[in-house]
């Protein structure tokens, strides 16, 4: 079976835990809890017609406190970039950091999630931030960890990028 | 690596786990397994006599590439993993740090249940990172509340234009005597509602330390609290007739002296206000409120007592004065009023308080430092309408309205081309009308993307534009504008328009690239003064003096050239009598040699000198004098020049008859005179 690894990278406090436990066990906490270090998860993920065993590693958000270290990302063939769309900061940490990952790992295969879109009130996004995103060359996708809108389909998104054409 | 029973208790005892790499991704565990990694690797890991720590982890897959290059490079110390979770067999989740090392030669790797440090750093990390979420929360609820504001703010202001537009306008024409006093109350109070507005933005807004500082570095503004306390009164006595309560100022007051205080009048007036409008609703009917000043060592006191039921026992006075407080029964507005005179007093090194009296009802009292010596009164920003103080209400008792004559609109020197853009119609049609008025040729536009469109089809002197309006705002067009410009290298004067009042909203406009601003609701004068001041010096065309009609002498056309000054109408009318004369001989001359050209010349140079006087007969026909000379067709030219000459006969002897004397112009340049006698 092929075996893909995928990072989630990151602000603190976007969404790049709840995503994953989305993703890997249809769950979702409300409390905020910060990430440290990384933690490794699996999931046999149908694409394409065929099994794909996602591994996904969940890296602690980056901030004054903890910066990234690039070792974590060695081996991996995708990853998303997480914002948190009622936190605008959380879009320039982003774009921040995928350009210091495509300096450091070359072209590798993202989406960039705007993730807490069931937060419309809060937003912060807009339609002019996500044209300067797209501008880019880099699609932002909507998400919403806590009511799993586009989770799965970030995930195909993903997986399509990754696999072999 | 040699078992040694001392190290392996010591290695179970502190709960960590020894491995010595074996190559091929093969390790052999030294001293016995933990029971945490038991747990998480299962019974069958601990069985084994070497263990595949790659197959065990994708973490550690990972890290065994660092740990292995650290072992390669023979260096010192250790490589470290950092923190990883490890799920167990259970399900249960545990924190675990590995670092490669080098011991006795041997390569090492050791894994450590890092749960007691894991649970200190994520409680640290969990406070710090939600300490930053609150911290950008609450600046994302400031942001709100500033943006909110500003939106009243200039929701307020737009209405207010357009009242201040209409008293401008209404005083550009004659009024009817009788109608005078309602329209300056109304350009007085909507004035003062204007201070009201600005003075809330200042005081709610975020710039407020930015404004502290700047007035630190400032001489304090001062006032007469007397006069102001004076002001309250003539200003809400009709106010508090209407409720039957009589309102009057301490009769103990001594008005002749000067009570000089620190703090400006616009905001002691909103004090003052805010303190007799509380008065106001707590006072029974056909009872008193007194307004007095009174000496209190180094300060000022200002008071207003009430005959009221005083103030409530049960609440401490100090909360009457907080943000959002209101009263017994909540008769008060938004509970910002008292909080206002309490912020403002104190920023000023005042005091403010209230009691109940011991004769009945209650006494708000407000002290201001005395004004240091030397130090006049000023107010903070002049208006032509201020509010009136003690000597003017003095004069007014004599003359209830000042002279209409200051509410004029004189017409500007030069006649310019002005491009109005505000999508509020009412204000766009008032600041035109007002313009026009002035002698100005205006284009009005609802937006940024219409200016723009002018702009290119037409020549525009001066730009007023307003900040916030649909489709493209103010700034978004100047921005525009400007980028046009660096490639054309031109400028386009822009003069920002903003219904906020704040630095803040200055210096945007400022950065976007307008070259002055002016706040909303404007004052007619100001709004002259920064567009024609902005204006280029060769923009426009310079208006000449109305002709002068029938009734109009020429001494009266005379001194309204001269803005009323003797001494420059004694010039004037010298300069003409000497010129005049050269003047018709050189036109009679042109005539005489059907010279076109030469008559156009001459006729117009008379024309620009006549027209100070009046003469629109003189006018005319030097005007078409001029006209058939551009034409190149002087027939009925003499008749015209006849018509020249009689006219200005007529004007000289006016001038004459006023005490003009031709022999008196200027004496001729001292070498000129020299050469002469030479000659």
């Amino acid at each position: 079976m092929i075996q893909k690894k995928i990072c989630m990278l990151g602000s603190f406090s976007v969404g790049k835990t709840s995503l994953v436990r989305r993703f890997v066990t249809s769950e979702f906490n409300e409390k905020y809890h910060t990430s440290i270090g990384v933690k490794v998860d699996k999931k046999i993920f149908r694409v394409q017609d065929q099994d794909v065993t996602l591994v996904l590693w969940d890296i602690y958000g980056e901030d004054a406190f903890q910066k990234l270290q690039m070792s974590y990302l060695r081996g991996m063939s995708g990853y998303f970039m997480v914002a948190d769309g009622t936190r605008r900061q959380t879009v320039d940490v982003a774009l921040a950091l995928q350009r210091k990952v495509a300096e450091a790992m070359g072209t590798v295969p993202f989406v960039f999630l705007l993730n807490k879109c069931d937060l419309a009130d809060q937003w912060e996004m807009d339609p002019d931030d996500e044209k300067n995103i797209s501008a880019r060359g880099f699609v932002p996708l909507r998400t919403s960890a806590k009511t799993g809108e586009n989770v799965e389909e970030a995930f195909i998104r993903l997986a399509v990028a990754m696999l072999p054409k | 690596m040699e078992a040694n029973p001392i190290f392996e208790s010591f290695l179970a005892a502190q709960g960590l786990a020894l491995f010595e790499y074996l190559g091929k991704g093969s390790f052999r565990p030294i001293g016995a397994f933990p029971s945490w990694l038991k747990q998480i690797w299962g019974d069958e890991a601990v069985r084994s006599k070497t263990v595949v720590l790659a197959e065990r982890s994708p973490f550690l897959q990972n890290f065994l590439l660092d740990a292995e290059q650290f072992w390669n490079t023979k260096s010192s110390g250790a490589a470290n993993s950092g923190n990883w979770i490890e799920r167990g067999v259970d399900g249960v989740e545990t924190p675990l740090e590995a670092s490669a090392l080098r011991l006795d030669g041997k390569k090492v790797l050791l894994v450590r249940n890092s749960s007691a440090a894991f649970a200190e750093q994520t409680q640290w990390l969990q406070t710090a990172r939600d300490s930053v979420l609150d911290h950008e929360k609450l600046l994302r609820e400031i942001q709100k509340k500033e943006i909110l504001l500003h939106c009243i703010i200039h929701d307020l202001s737009q209405p207010l234009s357009a009242m201040r537009g209409c008293f401008n306008c209404l005083t550009i024409g004659d009024l009817p005597p009788d109608l005078k006093p309602f329209v300056e109350t109304g350009q007085r109070e909507s004035y003062r509602q204007e201070q009201m507005i600005r003075g809330v933005l200042e005081a709610f807004s975020g710039d407020l330390p930015a404004q502290k500082k700047s007035q630190a570095n400032e001489p304090p503004a001062t006032a007469d609290l007397a006069d102001r306390a004076l002001h309250a009164v003539r200003n809400l006595s009709a106010a508090f007739s209407a409720k039957r309560v009589r309102l009057q100022l301490d009769p103990k007051l001594d008005v002749s002296r000067q009570w000089i205080c620190v703090g400006d009048a616009p905001r002691i007036d909103r004090i003052f206000g805010n303190l007799l409008e509380n008065a106001m609703r707590y006072s029974p009917q056909n009872t008193t409120v007194t307004v007095g000043v009174e000496e209190k060592g180094a300060l000022l006191a200002a008071f207003v007592d009430d005959e009221g039921p005083g103030l409530p026992p049960d609440q401490p006075t100090g909360k009457l004065f907080a943000l959002f407080a209101k009263g017994k029964d909540r008769p008060g507005k938004a509970g910002l009023g008292l909080y206002f005179c309490k912020m403002t007093v104190e920023r000023w090194g005042g005091r403010i308080g209230a009691e109940t009296r011991p004769s009945g009802g209650s006494r708000f009292w407000f002290c201001l430092p005395r004004a240091p010596s030397g130090s006049q009164t000023k107010t903070v920003e002049s208006n032509p309408v201020a509010p009136m103080g003690k000597k003017e209400h003095e004069a007014s008792a004599l003359q209830t309205a000042p002279s209409p004559a200051k509410q004029r609109v004189g017409k500007a020197a030069r006649s310019l081309r002005i491009l109005v853009a505000d999508d509020t119609e009412i204000n766009r049609e008032l600041a035109m009308e007002l313009l026009k008025a002035r002698g100005h040729s205006t284009v009005g536009v609802a937006d940024g993307r219409q200016a723009l469109a002018a702009l290119e089809n037409a020549h525009f002197d001066v730009v007023l534009m307003d900040e916030v309006m649909p489709e493209m705002n103010g700034l978004e067009a100047t921005r525009a504008i400007r980028q046009k410009e660096s490639s054309s290298g031109q400028h386009q004067v822009i003069i920002g328009l903003s219904g906020n009042a704040t630095k803040e909203d200055e210096k945007r406009c400022i950065e976007a690239g307008e070259d002055a601003y002016l706040s909303k609701p404007f004052d007619m004068h100001k709004l002259f003064q920064v567009i024609e001041s902005s204006a280029p010096e060769t923009a426009g065309e310079i208006i000449a003096p109305p002709p002068a009609t029938s009734s109009d002498s020429v001494a009266a056309h005379l001194a309204r050239s001269a803005a009323g000054s003797k001494k420059l109408m004694q010039s004037l009318a010298i300069s003409f009598l000497a010129d005049a004369p050269k003047r018709i001989a050189n036109i009679q001359s042109a005539i005489a040699q059907k010279n076109a050209e030469l008559l156009a010349t001459t006729a117009h140079a008379l024309k620009g000198s006549v027209a100070i006087f009046g003469a629109a007969k003189a006018v005319a026909a030097a005007r078409n004098l001029e006209a058939m000379g551009r034409a190149g067709n002087l027939e009925g030219a003499s008749g015209e020049f006849r018509t020249l000459e009689d006219e200005l006969s007529g004007v000289k002897r006016e001038l004459l008859a006023i005490g003009a004397k031709p022999g008196k112009k200027s004496r001729p340049p001292r070498r000129a005179t020299r050469r002469k006698r030479r000659k």
